[in-house]
């Protein structure tokens, strides 16, 4: 039925002709789902939110307790232009940079790989248990324990064995993506139809490798996918948590301003992770969709 | 999961008579038998004999429907089989081997068609002749060949979602026969599609069995689309799921729905049943 939907409701473009990438809508966290007829409403919406909040400001007229728009964009800009130097960790080579884009260098070093780190074994632990039953029986009582306790609360172990740098706060974000991701994959490797299974077995897939392989991935990956994006915006949070400890980063940024009372700079670096949030959810949104278009 | 040894046991008891029985049906070419199948589901509150002592055969090249209401057990002797589950009692033959895993020598198409969404039609055919390790232009030509058969060429590379019911009903027998069963094994393969569409699928699948000459046993809880259909009818009935009768339907193919004839066989199979 949808073959149609496919030819007839291009709009000229050929990007246009495939309507379940633009019209996918399930939920709207993203720029980039933005599309014509609601832009209009959202600049609508966007401008009197900067409005009420530049009176608001304007009102109180002291920065460190509220500062303006305007204020907190000249010092997004200061922050984005001040030069300064980062240095690569490991290598040590010393690099031009900005204010702004070494703290979110730094942000990134930890970010990435306890996002990566923590996900692939996640997921690898949730099809691990998703599939063997007797893997589930052994690990649940383990894992039901460990889930409820927050992933800064791992600080602990964070501070005495590898102290609060880099190697502690991307432990502290690797444990938030392991979680995330474990309950995804598991959920979706559980969900994997029978029908699914026992077609395979009659094709003649008599083993739990290609089985895993051929079926179950396959028909989990769209809750794999979930389970990675809410991670990517989650591990985001955990970040700045852990650099309130001390890690350097965009966080650490966030209180270290606010200790001066540069509330200014406070709400830029604010800004800053809205902006990186949007930007690496619409770009995985984006790979999503095209890697999963087979989906209903 | 006491399953197919004990199954001898339980069969021997009526000794002799079954014996020759057997023996009969395997010289005139049975396929399928199904030798004194019972099978129990038994839980902590209940205990269900989904079926007791089912016994009949199915020869080769032979079109046989299953048919009887609801809940007497036709899903669960598909399943049986298929190899997808253990008889309680008795035993599967096919060729004369008993019946212990789910093979390609059957082919099974569901109601709800089972196909992979992440494959395209193409690939979804491909599936199994992938694990027999068909590869290059073979698999392709066989691919194209399996594809012209249910009359899906236009369709090879969309997704399952952007077909219709009767489409992705056709993918599923082609996928079927694409690794060349013996037998293609079909629970209710229409149950979700319109009365048209099934009446063109129902010519489609006669075409394709006389043209690939293979044995299809065909479960289904429709009167007419059984009669429609089948050589024989194997009828059953419920609590516990057994086999009332087997009908031959003894017409000439194509069948017409109108004649008297086929009104005859539709009734006697609908009073088996009891409706
Ligand atoms: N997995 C199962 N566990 C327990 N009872 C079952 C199971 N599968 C089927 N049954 C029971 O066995 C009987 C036959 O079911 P089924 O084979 O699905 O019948 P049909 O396909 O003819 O409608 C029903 O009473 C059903 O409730
Ligand atoms: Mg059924």
């Amino acid at each position: 039925m949808s073959l149609e939907t496919g030819a007839t409701s291009g709009t000229g473009t050929s990007e246009a002709a495939r309507p379940d990438e633009e019209s996918d809508s399930v939920s709207t966290s993203s720029l980039a789902d933005l599309d014509g007829t609601s832009f209009a409403y959202g600049a609508v919406g966007s401008l009197a939110f900067l409005a009420l909040w530049q009176a608001a400001a304007m009102a109180v007229d002291r920065t460190y307790l509220l500062p303006s728009p305007v204020e907190v964009a000249t010092a997004f800009v200061v922050e984005l232009t001040a030069p300064t130097t980062f240095t690569v960790p490991f290598v040590g080579v010393a690099m031009p940079a900005t204010r702004l884009t070494a703290n979110l260098a730094q942000s990134l070093l930890h970010y990435l790989p306890g996002l990566v780190v923590g996900s692939v074994l996640g997921i690898a632990l949730g099809v691990g248990m998703g599939w063997s039953g007797r893997l589930d029986d052994a690990l649940t009582p383990v894992t039901r324990f460990l889930r409820p306790i927050p992933p800064l609360a791992w600080i602990v172990f964070a501070i005495v064995w590898i102290g609060i740098g880099h190697g502690g706060a991307a432990f502290i974000v690797g444990i938030g993506a392991f979680w995330i991701n474990f309950y995804n994959a598991y959920a979706g490797v559980e969900g994997v139809e029978t029908h699914l299974k026992e077609v395979a077995a009659s094709l003649g897939v008599d083993d739990d490798l290609t089985m895993i392989r051929k079926v179950i991935l396959p028909a989990a990956t769209p809750s794999i996918a979930t389970g990675i994006r809410t991670s990517i915006g989650q591990c985001w949070m955990i970040v700045v948590a852990a650099e309130l400890f001390g890690a350097p980063g965009v966080g650490f940024q966030i209180i270290n301003a606010a200790q001066n009372l540069a509330t200014d700079v406070s709400v830029a670096y604010m800004a800053v992770i809205s902006l990186v949030f949007l930007v690496s959810d619409g770009l995985f949104r984006r790979v999503e969709r095209r890697v999963l278009a087979w989906r209903a | 999961m006491a399953g197919v040894s004990d199954g001898d046991a339980a069969a021997s008891d009526s000794s002799t008579a079954d014996d020759a029985e057997r023996t009969n049906a395997t010289m005139r070419g049975s396929k399928v038998v199904v030798d004194d199948v019972g099978k129990v589901y038994e839980s902590d509150r209940q205990r269900v004999e989904a079926l007791s002592g089912v016994r009949f055969t199915v020869n080769d090249g032979e079109f046989v429907c299953l048919v009887g209401p609801s809940g007497c057990g036709k899903t669960t002797l598909f399943r049986t089989i298929a190899g997808l589950e253990a008889p309680t009692s008795g035993e599967i033959r096919l060729d004369g081997e008993p019946v212990t895993g789910p093979g390609t020598d059957r082919g099974m198409v569901f109601q709800e068609y089972g196909l992979f969404p992440w494959r395209t039609v193409r690939e979804n055919v491909a599936f199994g002749l992938e694990e027999q390790g068909v590869r290059g232009t073979e698999r392709t030509d066989r691919i194209d060949e399996m594809l012209q058969l249910v009359g899906l060429t236009d369709f090879a590379d969309a997704y399952p979602k952007e077909l219709s019911g009767g489409m992705k009903q056709r993918v599923g027998i082609a996928r079927a026969l694409a690794v060349d069963p013996e037998i293609l094994l079909a629970d209710e393969p229409f149950g979700s599609v319109d009365a048209q569409t099934r009446d063109m699928l129902h010519q489609e699948l006669l075409r394709i069995w006389s043209e690939t000459e293979k044995t299809v046993l065909f479960v289904t809880h429709d009167v007419e689309e059984a009669v429609k259909l089948s050589d024989r009818v194997v009828v059953m009935a419920a609590d516990p799921g057994r086999v009332r009768e087997v009908v031959t339907v003894d017409l000439d193919r194509p069948r017409d729905r109108t004649e008297p004839a086929f009104g005859e066989y539709v009734d006697r199979v609908r009073r088996l049943i009891g409706e």
